[in-house]
Parts: C-alpha cells; structure tokens; sequence
C-alpha cells in the first residue's frame, strides 16, 4: 500500500541529499586540485634547495632523496649574501618605520578632521601607486647620482618609503573611520590634549591595523627589484638582487639558486599567515572592510 | 619674592607650553606635512623630469644648457625603439592576466567560502594565499628550473607521461609563460579579497533568494554578484595598476626574449635607458606610458566611482 503522495517526495529528498553529496565531492575535488598546483612548484623549489649538489637537475628526477643542507650552508657562508641579506633587512626596516611615521597620523587627519577636497586628496594619494616604478626610477636615478645617493642606503630607505606611503594612509584612514570618535573625546574631557588622545586611545586601539600594514610594507619593499637593480651597484645593494645574480650568468648553480629563492620566500610566508586575518584589508587599500 | 632661578623656570616652562599649544593647535598641519611633502616629491616631480629629459638631446643637470629637440625622442621611440609592439605585448599580459586572475579568483573564494567544515575552511584560505609569497626573483626561478626545456620537471612530465609533445615554455609560447606565472602568483589577491567581500554578503540576502527558489547560478548573478560590485571593482582596479608595474618576473624569466617576444614596456623603457644609453627615448616612452596608465585608471575611477567603496 504505497503512499502515492509521500513516495515522490521521500525519493525528491534523497536525490537532493545525494546532490549535496555530490556538490560536495566535486567542490573539494577542485579545491585539492589547486592546492595542487599552488604546491607543487613550492615543494619542487624547496626540495631542489636540498638536494645534493649535482643531482638537482637530474633527470628524470630523483623523487626520493636524502636532503642535505649543503646549499643553505654554502649560502650563509657566502659573505655577499650575508651581507646583501642585512642590507635588506637594514633599509626595508627602516623604511617600514618611517612609513608609518608619516603615513599613519596623516592618514588619522584625514579621518578625522575636514580637509577641504578630501576626495580629491585621496585619489592622488591613490595616484602614486599608479606611477610604473620603471617612470619613476630614471629621474631618482639621475637626481640621485647628482646628490650622492647612488649606492647609498639613504636612497634605497627613500624609495621604499614611496613604494608603501599610498598604502599605508589609505589602509590607516579606513581604520581610524572605524574607531569610534567618542573615545578620544573622552578623553579630551579628562583634561588630554588632542596629542594625548591620538597617542593614548586612538594608536592602541588601531595596532592590529599598524601591525598587518607594516607587514605588507615590509613585504612589498622586500620583493622591490628594479629599484635594487637601477640604484645601487655594490653597497647599498639588497638581497632580491642577490638571488637575481645567479639567474643569466653563464654556469647556473641550481641547488644555491633553488636554496636562495627559497629563503627569501620563507619569511615572507610566515608573515603573511600571521597576517592573513587582515590581509584582504591591506591589499585593497582598506576598502573592503566597509560594509 | 621671585629668586632668578625661579623666574628662569618660569619662563622655561611657559616657553614648553607654548611650544605645546603650537603643536595642539596645528596638529593637523603637522600631521599632514611630511606626507604632502613626500606625495609632492614621487608623484609631480618624476613626472615632470621625465617630460623634461624626453624632449632634450642629452641629459643634463643645468636647465639652461639643455638643448630641446622636440618630440624627437618620441618619433625614435615609436620608428626604431619598438614603443608600440611593446605597448601590444604589455596590453595583452595585462588584459589576459587580469581576466584570469578574476575569474579564477572569485571561483575559488566562492568555493571555499561554500565549504562546511570551518577547519578545512581555514586550511584552504591560508594555503591559496601562499603564491603571493613568491617574490618576482623567486618566481623567475621557479619558471626557470621548472620550466627548462633540458632539466624542467613540466616539460619531462608532459613528454614521459602524456602522449603530448612540451611546448618549448621559454621559447616558443614565452608570452603564455609569463602570464600563466603571473597568475598563479596573483590570483592569490583576487581569491583573498573576493573571500573577504563573499563573507561579508548578508546572510538574509542569500537565505531570502534561497526561499525563492532560485537556482545557485541565479542567486550569484542577481543577489551576489551586484552586491560585491564595489568589491569586484576594487581589486580589479589595484591589480590592473599592479600588472603595469610588472618587470621583476620577466626580467629575471626571459629579460624580453626571446627577441623581443616578452618586451613589456617596462624592460623596453629598462633597455633603452640602462642598455642602448638612450635616455631621451626611454623617457619619452615613460612619458606616454605613465599618460596611458594614469588616464586608464583615471577612467575605471569616474566610470564606476568610489560610491560605495568609502563613506
């Protein structure tokens, strides 16, 4: 004595939940197979840095190996690398503070207070980024051979700051919009002076903010080349040049290029993990995170 | 019954005071100020000095010496300094990469944004930013060792395994091969925002559509889609100014070669200015391209416009 009327729709939910099932499978089926490709050319990289030296570019390939640290030891031990590696660390660390320094209470002004052509402000602000650092480094490089900058830290310290400015005060103003204004208010009522207020409430409630966009500068000024390549020739000279020189010379040491191209990678991946929270904020110049 | 020393302190002190007042008062100026100041020194002055160096002979610090040729440089640029195939090349990376780097994007955010499990959630979020970590140098090796015709694990991979035969990636499609790497590196981007902008689509917004009936493909084309236009057009936006500013990758992967095949305007401008010693040419092609570039985005601006996108 089948139910005519329960029959259909006991079959129509089944179907759906083997539809769901099978949306499912097909969903992670795609995700795993960009993981895949996501993947598969870190590892490839990694496992060449710690191959033994001869066998890196063998082929076919050797899948199993017995990884040796040879490269990276060869690598630290490497005087210019060492030296390029704490130049990087050098001038992107300054620039990363100074940035802020700059970037971050004009970036609160202009949350803030009324700036007469605000909008306006901001799109030239914006403006910077579109700049092609290729336009932009011919004229430093000719102002800065007449100044004495060429090769100096100093120089390379200014033009990371450049890289990153636009991006630090788009990104701080839409974190300031989002403290509320009575914070300092209050405390402007508890007798603070308006320096007070930026310093003791605003600062500290915005530092997740500061934190991810010292980060992102960091990285962006960390990855910089062409600035490396036209400005400096042998002082002031950053580690990507570094890993740079060993592609394009005539013999090309695998393993020491896999090994090199790998440690600049790492650091950067660390970071951007930690950050990853806040990482869609920094990149889009802080727009996304109204809603 | 006021000692000197008193006096001195006193004045001392209204000195600090006024000096903190001035601070106070003019916090916005001074807030402001090295910003305007270091905006004004990136953006007006490299502009101006390549208009200066493109339309003199040879370049020189002392502005009256200079010997103004006209639009000389320009004509070279576009005659013998392959300005316009590298414009067509630096286009078509660029309206290619950005194509793909969307779509794929904001399929993948809306995969992994529909995933149940919240640990596997997370897995796939931090996992797909990874790419970005690569730097342009570390990128070109990868497309070096991987991709070499002789020691490339791809190109052995697709002989050995497959009855294809390797396209020669670096010297035969190099053009593909610069954009296929540049989006695996930053389709990363796209994927993060588009995730961001995905979770922040009101839950009663899908949940009304759902009610309704509407098919998965509706719901994204009349209910998701319009309402992360602002997003949509923001990434697109920053990552088409960032792909004018690609070089590094194809530097170190093809430096413009084979020939001229990969010679993005930013390694012609490189070339001209570092190599062949034409800087008059160089900035002559600088000029347009910073012109091109500018009114390009300027246009993306006032066509979409940032409503929405900020208070």
């Amino acid at each position: 004595m089948a139910t005519p009327d329960v029959e259909p729709g006991a079959s129509q939910r089944l179907d759906k939940e083997t539809r769901e099932r099978l949306v499912t499978v097909v969903r992670h089926t795609i995700l795993l197979a960009w993981s895949f490709v996501v993947l598969f050319p870190l590892y490839w990289l990694a496992s060449m840095s710690l191959k033994p030296p001869g066998t890196a570019n063998s082929l076919p390939p050797d899948w199993v190996f017995l990884p040796t640290f040879y490269n990276y030891i060869q690598l630290v031990q490497s005087s210019e690398f060492v030296t390029a590696f704490a130049n990087s660390l050098l001038m992107v660390g300054v620039s990363v503070v100074l940035v802020l320094l700059i970037g971050v209470p004009a970036a609160y002004v202009l949350s803030r207070y009324d700036i007469p052509m605000e909008r306006d402000v901001l799109v030239w602000i914006l403006s910077s980024r579109m700049l092609p650092p290729i336009a932009v480094v011919l004229p430093f490089f000719l102002i800065f051979r007449a100044l004495n900058l060429f090769d100096s830290r100093i120089g390379m310290v200014l033009m990371y700051v450049s890289i990153n400015l636009s991006l630090v005060v788009w990104v701080m103003k839409a974190f300031f919009d989002g403290i509320p204004e009575t914070l300092e208010e209050a405390a402007r009522v508890d007798g603070a002076t308006r320096f007070q207020g930026f310093r003791k409430v605003v600062l500290p409630a915005a530092k997740p903010g500061i934190f991810s966009v010292a980060i992102i500068s960091f990285i962006f000024a960390w990855i910089e080349l062409l600035f490396g390549l036209v400005l400096t020739s042998f002082k002031a000279v950053p580690v990507t040049l570094f890993v740079y020189s060993f592609i394009g010379s005539r013999s090309i040491e695998w393993g020491m290029l896999a090994a090199a191209s790998t440690a600049m990678i790492l650091p950067i991946a660390i970071f951007l993990i930690a950050v990853n929270k806040y990482l869609a904020a920094g990149l889009s110049f802080g727009v996304v995170i109204k809603e | 019954m006021s000692t000197p020393s008193q006096t001195k302190s006193e004045t001392a002190d209204s000195g600090l005071a006024r000096v903190r007042d001035l601070w106070n008062d003019y916090l916005p100026y001074w807030f402001m100020a090295p910003m305007v100041l270091v905006m004004m020194t990136i953006t007006f002055f490299p502009g101006a000095y390549d208009l200066y160096l493109s339309l003199i002979s040879e370049p020189t610090m002392n502005v009256f010496a200079a010997d103004f040729v006209g639009l000389q440089h320009y004509e070279t640029a576009f005659t013998s300094g392959g300005a316009a195939h590298s414009f067509v090349i630096t286009i078509t990376v660029v309206a290619s990469a950005l194509l793909l780097e969307t779509v794929l994007g904001f399929g993948l955010a809306a995969l992994v944004a529909g995933v149940d499990a919240g640990r596997m959630k997370s897995f796939y979020r931090v996992l797909f930013i990874l790419p970005m970590a690569v730097a342009p140098v570390s990128l070109a090796t990868i497309g070096r060792i991987m991709l070499n015709s002789q020691i490339g694990v791809i190109p052995y991979v697709i002989e050995t395994w497959t009855p294809l035969a390797s396209p020669g990636f670096l010297s035969e499609v190099p053009l593909l091969t610069v954009i296929l790497l540049d989006t695996w590196n930053w389709t990363p981007f796209m994927f993060i925002i588009f995730y961001a902008g995905l979770s922040s689509v009101p839950d009663t917004l899908v949940e009304a559509s759902r009610v309704d009936g509407a098919p998965l493909w509706r719901r994204y084309v009349h209910v998701i889609i319009p309402y992360m236009k602002p997003v949509v057009f923001v990434a697109t936006l920053i990552r088409l100014i960032d792909l004018f500013r690609t070089f590094g990758v194809v530097y170190g992967l093809t430096q413009g070669g084979p020939g001229t095949a990969t010679q993005l305007v930013s390694i012609n401008i490189y070339e001209q200015m570092f190599i062949n010693n034409q800087t008059g040419v160089a900035a002559a092609i600088a000029i347009v391209y910073l012109v091109m570039v500018i009114a390009l985005a300027n246009i993306v601006i006032a066509k979409v416009g940032f409503e929405g996108v900020w208070d």
